[in-house]
């Protein structure tokens, strides 16, 4: 081998280090593994483009080339990036092995799209403040269900699959996606809060809708602070993970993961809270739910302008409760001072409690 | 002594009841009237057994004030940091018994066993009263339930501890204070009874409340619960138990709730009507109270005394 030919086998080495945890066989590291790789931007926002091996060798997406989702990369160093990654893009390197077609999320996208909360990547106005798959699958980093998969299970799998890396991969792999990944009842909450408890966005959306006409659900301006004042909100906030969250009622039931991403609004017939599909809706949960049912406020407010009957009803409890209270214990006290003024101690002692002098009747005799 | 109107009939009622013979009827006449008119005089010289002198509470109701006492107090303790969890005295507490997963569990077995209580209560009320009835011993001015007398006797005792009476009125065996905490105490059960069960039925109230009608219900409950829970809590331990363990002569406690019995002097002082009940009932209070009236010269007032020697000379 020339001295050369060793030159660049050592380079070579450098792209392929297995210690990034994933094959950067674009070279992308090759200026992206800076730390000061990055700039600022035409909104005067610092963007960071450093990738850190490590850390991205350790997400889902460790073993999809760079160039499969940045598939508009095709020079190094590479032009202007002007529209970014779309989640719906095919994988040219990753098979989907059901199929055998390429890779894609084109599917669940798809059905993002025609939900009440389908958008472009790049939108202006309104339709920038609906989420993008970003807003809230973020590409975690490291995930403890895919630590190294115990001995005797590679062991066992090696008898036919042979190689201990391809079965160490599928364990990890497989044992992710069949532990719990849902987000808890209360990370969801939080989730949907995060754009609907804001209080401009629903005020832009609210007062958009009123100059076009349009309508919007009876319950969007009010949507989490009524959420948590309802006992499903409460309770749930609270940790309790078996009540109600939004997407128990705002998602279709039949598949979860793939409903989660067509939420409709509750004017849509296909919504589960439309009118006519509230009561299935429902009795998923509460059996034996009925049409009177269907009637209960799931989103009650105790505003006064929305819900005069809660508010006073709160405002009556509380004084009755004070009046009681301050009576009884006047009572009490007039008793005591009484009692006391007559000879009464407060504790018995030698059989009597009436050792005191009185004020304004006769004494024990002693 | 002379008895009012009121004393005369309670005493009168009760010696019919208990087949009073000629004899006894001649020694219950005889201690009454050599008791002092002053009622005063009576309940302040007479010596107490701090636990307890005479019999009032059967074991039955002492067993449902037990669950109830058990019941409500662990009631608050697991639910009030529930409805009450944004506060920061709550989640430690919560957190104290398990989270929310185990509280709530606790939370509606308890309240499973205050129901069990309630209806344990209701059936012995039943069972008590309908014996009497049966056998023609039951008073109403005996029971609980409230009269108009009680406003009489409420105005009374006002006055009398603004110094405008000379004596407390004449009480029976439940006062007005106690018809008001045992009303109130029924009332807030079957409040939080029924708002509990619209939390863990909210199916079944929905049912038989009209359609129209079933939210506003839902959501009542949902504010009385707590509210109701509060104020049980607040009249628990700034009313009743001042009552029975701060109030004069009450300290440390009232044992009645764990014996049954009630002191001589409370009973005196607070259910004169009913400590005339127990002259005739029990011999052997007449014969303490005769030999009482006796050792301490109580026969006679003083003022009485007074107006005999002024008549004398």
């Amino acid at each position: 081998m020339s001295n050369y030919s060793l030159v660049a086998v050592l380079i070579s080495l450098l792209f392929i280090n297995p210690a990034w945890g994933f094959e950067d066989d674009s070279g992308c590291l090759l200026c992206h593994k800076y730390p000061k790789m990055g700039r600022i931007n035409e909104q005067g926002v610092k963007r960071s483009y450093q990738v850190i091996p490590n850390a991205f060798g350790s997400t889902v997406h460790r073993n999809v080339p760079c160039t499969d989702c940045h598939d508009y990369i095709k020079q190094l160093p590479h032009r202007e990036v002007t529209k970014g990654v779309s989640c719906d893009s095919e994988c040219h390197s990753i098979k989907n092995p059901a199929t055998g077609k390429n890779f894609s999320h084109k599917p669940i996208y798809d059905k993002y799209k025609g939900s009440v909360h389908g958008r472009e990547k790049i939108e202006t106005g309104l339709e920038a403040d609906k989420p993008y798959c970003v807003t809230c699958h973020t590409n975690p980093m490291y995930n403890p269900d895919e630590d190294a998969p115990p001995k005797e299970i590679v062991d066992r799998c090696v008898v036919c699959h042979e190689d201990r890396k391809f079965v160490t991969n599928w364990y990890k792999h497989t044992s992710r996606r069949i532990k719990e990944v849902k987000r808890s009842p209360a990370e969801i909450v939080e989730l949907c809060s995060s754009c609907h408890s804001d209080k401009a966005l629903v005020d832009r959306h609210v007062e958009a809708a009123k100059k076009e006409g349009r309508e919007l659900g009876e319950k969007y301006a009010i949507a989490v602070e009524s959420y948590n004042e309802s006992f499903h909100g409460k309770v749930t906030k609270y940790g309790f993970t078996k009540a109600a969250n939004c997407l128990d009622c705002h998602a279709k039931k039949d598949n979860y993961y793939m409903n989660v991403h067509d939420i409709r609004a509750s004017r849509d017939p296909e919504s589960p809270v439309h009118e006519d599909n509230k009561l299935e809706t429902c009795q998923s949960c509460h059996i034996y739910a009925d049409e009177n049912y269907v009637q209960l406020d799931p989103h009650p407010s105790s505003k006064k302008e929305i819900n005069p009957f809660k508010y006073y009803a709160n405002m009556i409890y509380g004084w009755v409760g004070d009046v009681v209270i301050v009576l009884l214990i006047t009572m009490a006290m007039i008793e005591t001072w009484g009692r006391r003024r007559d000879g009464a101690s407060f504790c018995m002692r030698k059989g009597s409690s009436w050792w005191r002098k009185s004020k304004k009747s006769k004494d024990r005799i002693k | 002594m002379k008895l009012s109107a009121e004393a005369q009939s309670v005493l009168e009622t009760s010696m019919r009841i208990n087949n009073t013979d000629d004899n006894e009827r001649q020694e219950i006449e005889k201690v009454i009237s050599s008791m002092p008119d002053d009622r005063v005089l009576l309940y302040k010289n007479v010596v107490s057994n701090p636990i307890g002198d005479i019999y009032r509470y059967s074991i039955h109701i002492r067993i449902q004030h037990m669950l109830t006492f058990v019941t409500f107090l662990t009631l608050a303790f697991t639910g009030l940091p529930i409805a009450f969890l944004d506060h920061s005295w709550a989640q430690p507490l919560n957190g104290l018994i398990g989270g929310i997963d185990i509280s709530r569990v606790i939370h509606r077995t308890l309240a499973a066993v205050m129901v069990l209580s309630m209806v344990y209560h209701v059936v012995y009320l039943f069972y008590v009263s309908t014996k009497e009835i049966l056998q023609g011993k039951f008073e109403l001015r005996r029971s609980i339930i409230p009269t108009f007398r009680d406003i009489t006797v409420f105005k009374e005792d006002m006055q009398y501890f603004f110094g405008k009476r000379e004596q407390r009125p004449e009480m029976d065996k439940f006062m007005y204070k106690q018809k008001i905490h045992y009303f109130a105490a029924a009332f807030g059960n079957l409040v939080m009874v029924i708002s509990g069960s619209s939390f863990i039925f909210p199916e079944f109230w929905a049912a038989i409340i009209p359609a129209s009608s079933a939210s506003f219900f839902q959501e009542l409950m949902r504010l009385s619960h707590p509210h109701e829970a509060l104020l049980a809590l607040l009249v628990i331990a700034f009313w009743h138990w001042y009552n029975v363990h701060l109030a004069p002569g009450r300290f440390p406690m009232q044992w009645t709730f764990l014996t049954g019995k009630i002191t001589r002097e409370h009973q005196i002082e607070e259910h004169f009507l009913e400590y005339l009940r127990n002259l005739v009932e029990l011999p052997e209070e007449r014969e303490y109270l005769q030999n009482l009236l006796d050792a301490r010269e109580l026969s006679l007032d003083v003022e009485d005394e007074f107006k005999i020697a002024e008549e004398e000379t």
